[in-house]
Order: C-alpha cells, then structure tokens, then sequence
C-alpha cells in the first residue's frame, strides 16, 4: 500500500477548506462515536417495567445496538455533513468538495469519507479479499471438519454457525466482488467520466457497507447464525441472540446495495463521455451496470424479509409464525424474489469481465457484442420469475411448479448466447496465454458444468432427488466461485496494473491458478458425488457411505486454500515491490488504458470524445 | 458530457452544467424510488400471501380487531395533499409552497405516529407476554412503519426546501431542478400511501 | 460456429467442403467428439454408480432424467469444450501480444443456429420434465385409493410414523411392497423435509400444513430417511432407517406392535 501516494502531474495549490469539522473526521472518529452510539442504544434499550412484556428484550438491545452503531458511525465519519449543509441551506463549497475528494492527502485519504471513485474502488477491493480471506477460511474449517466421517472435529453448534456465516460472508463478497473494486474504480474512466455520478453517495456504499462488517463478525460472541445463509423462518425466529447479528446486516448492506447500484447506474446512463453511444460502451460496463440495475429491484424484498424476521424476533409479529397466521412460505417467497436475481447479479460483472478481455488477449473484435446484450438482458429479465424453483418441494402450491420450470429453463437460451460471445470471441484467434486469459478458459468450463448440473435442478423431478443435498451445493459453487469469482479474479489480473501501477507476479499468478482450478475440480468433484449418493447439505456428520467423496472434497479443499494463499500474497507482494506497468501493458483499446498511473483526481486533462466502439482489433478493420 | 477540462495550470473540481447535474440527480431517486417501490411490492405482496393462506384460520383470529378502512386514507390524505401543493408550486419556489408541504407532512406523520401508538390488536398470552393477534394484525403494523418512514424523509426533504427558500444563494436552474426531483419522492410517497390504504382497506 | 469463411465459394455445398478442410475445423471437431464422449459416459456410467439403488418408479424417472439430461446435453457441452480446447492448442506464446486475428464482429446464422438450437434443446428439457410430473401425478391420482396412508412428523429432531389407518406408531418407516403409499407430511416447530433416499421421495414439513407426496415401492430392502432442510442444532442427526417389506411381513409387523390390519 506504500506505493498508493498521490503524485500527480499536476501542480494544484493546497485546498484551504475553513478549519471545518470536515477536515477532522476519519475512520477512528466514527469508530468512537459508532462505538459510543452502540453502548447508548444497548442500555437505552434495557428492559423496563413499561414495555417487560412487548418487546423480546434481549434482541430489542441488541438488534439496536448494532443499527445505532451503524448510524453513529457514519455520523462520525462525516457521511452526514452534505446532507446537513443542505438541510440548512449552506450547500458545501468548491474547497471543501475538493477536500472530500481527498486531494492531496496521501494514504490518509483511505480512512477518511473520501469522495474520489478510485479511492473507494480500492477500499472495497481490499474489503472484498479481507472478506474472501475469511470466508473461505471457514470454508476450509467446514472441509476439515467433513474430511472424516461422524463430525469429531468440532461440535454441531460451530459447524452450523459456520456454515451460516461462511455463507453470508461469502455472499456478500461476492456482490461486490467485480462491480465493487472494478465498477468503482475502473468503469467510471472506462466511460470517460470525471468521477461516479454522485460522489457523496459512493463513499456511503463503501462505509455502510464497512459498518455491517463488525456487525457480521459479532454473531461469534453471540452463539452464532445457526440458519445457513438461507436464514429460513421459522428457524430464524427461534435463533438465539447472534440471529440479531445477521438480521441487522442484511439490513445495512440492503441500504449499501441499493445506493451503490443506483449510483453506477445513474454514471452509466448519465455521464458517458460525448461520443459513447449505447453500441459504443464497453460490454464490462454493459454487464456491471445491468448486475447492479438488477440489484435495485431485488434486494428490498430480502431487507423486507429481515425487517419482518426482525419484528418477528423483537415485537412478536407473526409473519412466520402459523400459530398467528403466518407461513414460513412467506419467508421463502421474499427470499427467493431476491435470492433468484441475486446469483445472477454475481454472475453478470465476472462474465462481463471476460467478455471484455477475450478480445484484447486473442485480438479479434467482440463477437457479436448484440447476443452479449441479449444474453444479459435476458438472463436479467428471466432471473426475476423463476424464485420458485427453490420451492418445488415446499409444498406451496405443486401446480405452479410447473410453469416455474418453464421460466427456469428458459434460461439456458440467454446462458447460451453468452458462451457464445465468449466461444466467438477466441475462435480462430491466437489467445495470449496471460493469466487473464487463463481465467476465461477456466470459466467456460466451470460455467458449463454449473449450467448443466443447473438444468438438472430446474427439472421438478430431478429437483425432487437433489433437492437439499450437496449436489446444490456444488452447483452453485460452480457458477458462483468457478464462474463469478474466476471472473474476478480474471478482472483482477487484468487491471492490476492500472490500480496499482505495477504489474501482478507472474510465476506466483499461473502457480496460485492452477492450485484454485485443479483443486476446484476436485473439491467440487467429490461434492456432487455425495451430492448424486443423497449426502444432505449443511450436515455436520455423515454416514460411512459418503466417506470417500467427503475425503475427495476435502483434499481439493486444502488445494484451493493453497492456491488462494499464492494468490494472496502475489497480489501483496506485487502491489508494493512488483515491476512498474507501463500505461497500457496488454495493448488495450478501451479508455481506462489512456489515463497514467496515479490516474489524476479528475482522470482526463480533456475530455474524451469517442468515435468507435473499444474492439476495433484485427486485420481489416 | 461537457465542454470545459481541468485546466493543466490549476487544479479545481469540475462542474457540470446546473440542467445536467439536476437531472442526474433526478434519476438517481428516480432509481432509489424503484427500490423502495419493491419494497412496497414486497409488503402487499405478503398482505395478500398470508391473507389467502390464512393458516390456522389466524388471518384475523376469531374475536380479532381490524382497523377500519379509512385509517389508511387518513394518513394517505396529507401525502396526497402535500404532493399535489409541491407540484402546483414548484415553479413559483415560495416559501409559503413549501410550508405547506411540510405541514402536511408533520400532520400526516402525527396522525401515524397516533395510529401506531392506539392499535388495537395486541394480545397478551397467560405468560405476560404481548404478541399481534393475527397476520393481519402484522401485516398493518409494518405497512404503517413503511409509512411513517416515508413520512420521515419527506419532513427532512420539505424541511430543507423551506428553509432554503429564505436562504437564497443557489443556482436557480439547480434549484428548479432540486424541486423537481423532491417533486418525485413527494409523488411516490403519496401514491404509496394510496396503495398501502387500498390494502389495508381489504381486510 | 465454424463457417468464417474468408474465400468467396459459389456454391454452399463447396463452402461446407472447404470448412471441413481446415486444420482449425478438423481439430474442434476432434476435441468435440472427445469431449462428448466424456459427458456421455459420465452420464450413463456414473450417475447411477453414484446414486442409491432404485426402489420406487418415482426415483426410476429421476434417475432417468439425470442420464438423459446428461446425454442429450453432451454433444451441446463437448462442442463448447472442443471449441476451448482447439484455441487452447493454437495459443500465443511470448510477452508480447499475438498479431491481429480476423476482424470478425458477428455472424447472423452462426447466431440464429446457436439460438434455436439451444432452444430446442430447452423445449426437450421442459416438455420431458412436464411430461414426468404428469406421469407420476397421474400414478399417484390412480392408486390414491388403496393407498397406505402414512402421517409424518418431523419436530426437532426425530421423524415419527403414524399409520392411521392400521393404528401403529412408528420411529422407523416400515412399508409393503407394490402398495401405493401417501405420504401426509407435517412439521411440529420448524421447517424440515422429508427424504427417504431410495424411494425418490422428497417434501417439506411445514408447521401446521400437510404436504403430501405418494410414491409406489417396487423393491425389497432397507430405506434410509434424511432431513433435508437445515432445521437446527442437530438436523444432521435427524435421520432413521426403514424397509420395504413383503405384505405379509408388513402385517406381520403390523400386529406385533398392536395394530389392526385392514
């Protein structure tokens, strides 16, 4: 991170905002006062004589702590201010808007409520590995603990907690895995904009969003998430206190999620540089912003699921609770709405990434950049009526299940517009071998297996079998790590160079990838077979006849560990000691490429006018 | 997007023009809009869900209490009534415009607070402990909650439209175009308010 | 995928010669043969090495699926694969970016082909699936009438039987051989799911609603039954064991644990 300071070409005066709060403000202010806001709820909060029996006092205490932390938080950071001074009527000046930019101050700009799209690109990207770190160092607590049969290793309540929490983490990560980092930092230049949309409001994404992390981490103290990710009600009403835990997560990132999608959306639609028609946007930018537009819609309904799992929890509602009315169906319903197009939100950007290095590792256009369109339009369209495939079993409504998997299968049509925009793309050229590029080899396969094995899941019947068992969860993790997380990492390799000005340790990169891929394969190998052998999912024991795929599984599972902590320290060891990058190291076409490193507060000295769309590679063109 | 750079000898924020900035703005909550709008989507959707399931016939228990219909019109009506005043005078930009908004919305947002604070299906089981007597009895209490936060940012939004009217240094074309885009949560919460009183007037 | 031609050819039937001469073409077709082959045999070799024996028609047409949705799509995944693996085998090597490729930006009928064909292919899947569920749906409507009708109860974390109609009670599923059987399944607390492996049977139990799920045992042997939803601290444990027995050994088994026999 030492590399990070700010030298920029030009010569600018030292700003000289009024000694205002705003120059005060960092991180540790709003840990100290977040952290003050807490303690204030949680005995505010305490029973009374009043209220004794209205509320569930333990979880009214804490579930306000955590919610008053992240509020106190962000007014001790500043997140506020701009609001207030609007409020007010005395709207932030030209200096103070360039302080909150960060202009100037080095690393210390990282801590603070800074305003520049680049700084909150790298926050995230090093919130999302710090998140992957340690989710998948559950991950491997979870494989170690399966590596045998009957579940020694630790105790049933650990191992559900885990599983929960490995989840969630993970879950999270990877929303913002390749539209955090990437869609920040590099997709605002790769359409020739000064900075997002609304600067302010990015910032906030990152620190709300940093806020549910202490949050997630506190259901260790408080017995843990006994519910898997899913967080199914009623089992989530019966949870002990560190359900609270999740519930307030979901609810700060819900507001995370939907400010920063509506923020990346607003840039791509309002802020492309004079000259970039639709045709002409990069298909990264394409992929990203529909992810995030996708978002928008979708993850209300999971904060409407937690707020109801909340009042379930604190005022005794009884949305989940068939004594007073209430279905656990329900819960699923909301969910799912969510939870369908959510997989695919992850999905889109690490595709969207491939798509928008094949052509400049293979130096043919884009192939077909309208099918590309057609399959994220309608994969994003679709993703929104098929939640049910999730409840075929449920026993909800079993005539319906039908029509579900109609609309479910009606998917693999726009899955298959994009493999072929990726197969198009490499066909008949020669591709450059870069790690990148490895990772679009990678995907094709990895996505292909997760498409069919999804197609099997799709089907009521065969759904009927591998429902709830470890196939699902081999599946998913095809597309969701094998796929998604690929991609990104992919993305990662690609603009390394251009976010940290160095270039991303070879030998370490092809080593940490072929630990990941070939332990993928295995670890997931083994999975699908207990999975097709009827080993349940999120089972901390299992009989003897799983015993050699769990071992398969867990082998592959200690590869990857291996590879992911290469990758690691390649990332670390090169962002602060690898080989200067030259501007455009891979010969690219899009805007990105054309900005120096540091890239300036504002990226472009003139403002690009765009005449072309970015794949005018090959002979003849 | 623009015709003026940084200049390479000084360095300062760029600026867009007031039109543009105002109008990305307005699409920015046109977007929030879309998400809480799912948000109400998901309410009425569960309303109607758990009404037709009525599982252990508890949508409204036997002997429950419902609220009648025109509980949700009363506080439909200031959102209704604010929405329609803002749009009406949104070129003029006079104090006395936005006054009004945020009267209404300090009315509207009492009345709930009132609803909320008098409901009448709560019961209490023989531990002491006091829980919502049906589904129904649940599903009001978060429609109302939605309601009064939308209550809630409208009274900070027509806060800060009132009192920068009296504080006159601001673009006017940025500011129009601020009222514009106010205009458009004004509306949204006012027809949200109609439909959660359209369902909760389905008992 | 593969009709990039450059040269302009008169006819369509020269064209598709020229394409198969191509060194680029011949391979990827190679790699797809290979590549096909590999998901068949998964298909019909694995899949029911690794699943549990077949003891019920439900779980023949599930297994049945799995094969044919293996197969059918194996062509489909092995043209993909071999497309991957011929450019794999053309790869660029060296620090420096390869020359320039042929600057094709699209093909309409590669993509009109691609598109309708993975639309058929979606339309076998959906129309055999539907197909399926109409079948068994049938079935189950058929023999609902002499079926066993089995209660089931998931709480946390034992699955318990009644069999209402003979009057036993039971922590084991015990069941006659080509009877038809319904399944009436509830939940005491949360939710749980109701999996006897080898009957190809699997449905929730939701607290106070009854699912039901039917099924016709065709084999003798001893069942496993799982909970597959997570339902708690010991959902791992929440398992018992059962058998499909001779009529006569189930009215056997009947009577000695103090029911009636219809």
């Amino acid at each position: 991170m030492t590399t990070l300071h700010n030298t920029s070409t030009h010569a600018r005066p030292i700003p000289n905002p009024k000694k205002s709060l705003i120059t005060k403000l960092n991180m540790g202010t709003g840990i100290i006062v977040g952290v003050i806001f807490a303690f204030a709820a949680y005995y505010a909060f305490q029973p009374n004589a009043d209220t004794a029996g209205f509320y569930n006092q333990q979880n009214k205490a804490l579930l306000a702590a955590m919610l008053f932390w992240s509020v106190g938080f962000l007014i001790g950071i500043g997140a506020f201010i701009g609001p207030f001074r609007w409020l007010i009527g005395k709207d932030l000046t030209a200096e103070e808007q360039l302080y909150l930019a960060g202009d100037g101050q080095g690393i210390k700009r990282y801590f603070k409520y800074c305003t520049d799209h680049k700084v909150v690109g790298i926050q995230y990207l090093v919130g999302v590995m710090a998140m992957l770190a340690v989710g998948g160092g559950m991950a491997m607590m979870i494989r170690t603990s399966l590596a045998v049969p009957g579940g020694h290793f630790i105790g049933a309540s650990v191992y559900n907690s885990l599983v929960g929490m490995h989840g969630i983490t993970m879950i999270v990560a990877m929303i913002i895995v390749a539209t955090g980092p990437f869609g920040n930092y590099i997709m605002p230049i790769m359409i020739g904009a000064r900075d997002m949309a609304f600067p302010r409001l990015n910032a906030l994404s990152w620190w709300v969003l940093f806020t549910a992390i202490p949050v997630l981490c506190s259901a260790w103290f408080l017995g843990g998430i006994p519910t898997g990710w899913t967080a199914y009600a009623p089992l989530s009403v019966q949870a002990g206190p560190g359900m609270n835990a999740f519930v307030a997560t979901i609810l700060i990132f819900a507001v995370s999620t939907a400010v920063a999608g509506m923020n990346i959306t607003s840039t791509v639609v309002a802020m492309r540089a004079k000259g970039m028609k639709w045709n002409r946007v990069p298909i990264f930018v394409v992929g990203a912003t529909m992810s995030v537009a996708l978002a928008i819609p979708a993850f209300p309904t999971f904060m409407l699921a937690m707020v109801q799992t909340a009042t379930d929890r604190v005022f005794n509602t009884g949305f989940y609770d068939a004594n007073v009315g209430g279905s656990g169906w329900l819960y699923a319903h909301l969910f799912w709405i969510m939870g369908h197009p959510e997989v695919y939100v992850i999905l889109l950007p690490g595709i969207a990434i491939l798509m928008e290095i094949a052509p400049v590792f293979v130096r043919k256009p884009l192939f077909s950049y309208n099918a590309a369109i057609m399959g994220f339009a309608g994969i994003a369209g679709l993703s929104v009526l098929v939640w049910a495939h999730h409840m075929y079993i449920s026993g909800w409504t079993p005539t319906l299940n039908g029509p579900f998997m109609v609309t479910t299968e009606m998917i693999s049509v726009p899955t298959g517009l994009l493999f072929l925009v990726m197969l198009g793309t490499i066909w008949r050229g020669k591709p450059w071998m870069k790690l990148p590029m490895l990772g679009l080899f990678a995907v094709i396969w990895n996505l292909l297996i997760g498409g069919i094995t999804g197609i099997y899941l799709s089907d009521v019947p065969a759904d009927n079998y591998l429902h709830g068992s470890m196939f699902v969860t081999a599946h998913f993790h095809y597309t969701l790590m094998g796929a998604a997380l690929t991609g990104a990492v992919a993305g990662l390799a690609y603009w390394f160079p251009k976010m940290t000005g160095r270039m991303l340790n070879e030998p370490a990169g092809y080593t940490a990838f072929w630990f990941t891929q070939i332990g993928f394969q295995v670890l997931f190998l083994g999975m699908f077979i207990a999975g097709a052998e009827g080993q349940p999912r999120r089972v901390v024991s299992f009989a003897a006849m799983y015993k050699y795929s769990n071992m398969i599984s867990t082998g592959g599972a200690y590869l990857v560990g291996i590879g992911f902590i290469i990758l690691l320290w390649a990332v670390i060891h090169s962002w602060r000691k690898g080989d200067i990058a030259p501007q455009n190291p891979w010969g690219a076409k899009t805007l990105e490429w054309t900005v120096p490193y540091p890239v300036p507060l504002e990226n472009f000295d003139e403002a690009p006018i765009i005449t072309s769309d970015p794949y005018g590679y090959g002979k003849g063109n | 997007m623009s015709s003026d750079t940084a200049s390479h000898t000084e360095f300062h924020i760029h600026h867009d023009a007031p039109a543009v900035v105002g109008r990305r703005e307005r699409l920015g909550v046109r977007l929030l809009i879309v998400a809480d709008g799912a948000f109400v989507f998901g309410m009425i959707f569960s309303y109607f869900y758990l009404r037709g399931l009525n599982a252990n016939n508890s949508w409204v228990p036997k002997g429950g209490h419902t609220l009648a219909a025109s509980n949700g019109w009363i506080v439909a009506a200031p959102l209704v009534v604010a929405a329609i005043v803002h749009k009406l005078g949104v070129k003029s930009r006079s104090s006395l415009t936005a006054g009004i908004v945020l009267l209404a919305m300090l009315v509207g947002a009492y009345l709930q607070w009132h609803q909320l604070a008098h409901m009448p299906f709560i019961a209490v089981d023989d531990g002491g402990r006091h829980y919502f007597e049906g589904a129904y009895a649940s599903n009001w209490v978060v429609l109302a909650g939605a309601n009064m936060f939308h209550y809630i940012i409208g009274i900070f939004l027509a806060l800060g439209l009132f009192i920068r009217g009296f504080r006159a240094k601001v673009d006017p074309t940025l500011e129009y175009w601020r009222q514009l885009t106010a205009g458009s949560w004004f509306t949204w919460i006012a027809a949200a308010g109609i439909l959660c009183a359209i369902t909760t007037g389905i008992i | 995928m593969s009709n990039h031609d450059e040269e302009l050819t008169p006819t369509p039937g020269q064209r598709a010669i020229n394409l198969f001469r191509r060194t680029d073409v011949q391979r990827a077709l190679l790699f797809t043969i290979l590549w096909t082959a590999v998901f068949v045999i998964l298909g019909l070799y694995f899949y029911p090495k690794w699943m549990p024996e077949v003891m019920s028609r439900d779980m023949k047409a599930m297994e049945r699926i799995i094969v044919g949705f293996t197969v059918i799509s194996a062509p489909i995944a092995g043209l993909v694969m071999g497309i991957a693996t011929q450019a794999i085998t053309n790869r660029h090597k060296g620090d420096t970016p390869p020359p320039d490729g042929p600057a094709i930006r699209t093909n309409g009928p590669v993509v009109m082909v691609w598109t309708v064909v993975s639309g058929i292919f979606c339309l076998i899947a959906v129309v055999w699936g539907i197909a399926e569920l109409n079948s068994m749906a049938l079935e189950a409507t058929a023999g609902s009438k002499e079926a066993l009708h089995v209660q089931v109860i998931g709480s946390q974390w034992v699955w318990s039987f009644k069999y209402t109609d003979l009057g036993v009670e039971s922590d084991k599923l015990m069941l006659p051989i080509n009877r038809p059987v319904e399944f009436e399944v509830t939940s005491e607390d949360v939710n749980h799911s109701f999996w006897p492996l080898q009957l190809g049977v699997k449905v929730d139990a939701n607290r106070l609603q009854t699912t039901v799920a039917d099924t016709v045992p065709t084999k003798l042997g001893p069942i496993d039954v799982k909970c597959a939803e997570l339902c708690g601290l010991y959902h791992a444990y929440m398992e018992t064991s059962g058998k499909v027995m001779t009529t006569t050994d189930f009215n056997n088994w009947v009577t000695s644990n103090g029911g009636h026999v219809a």
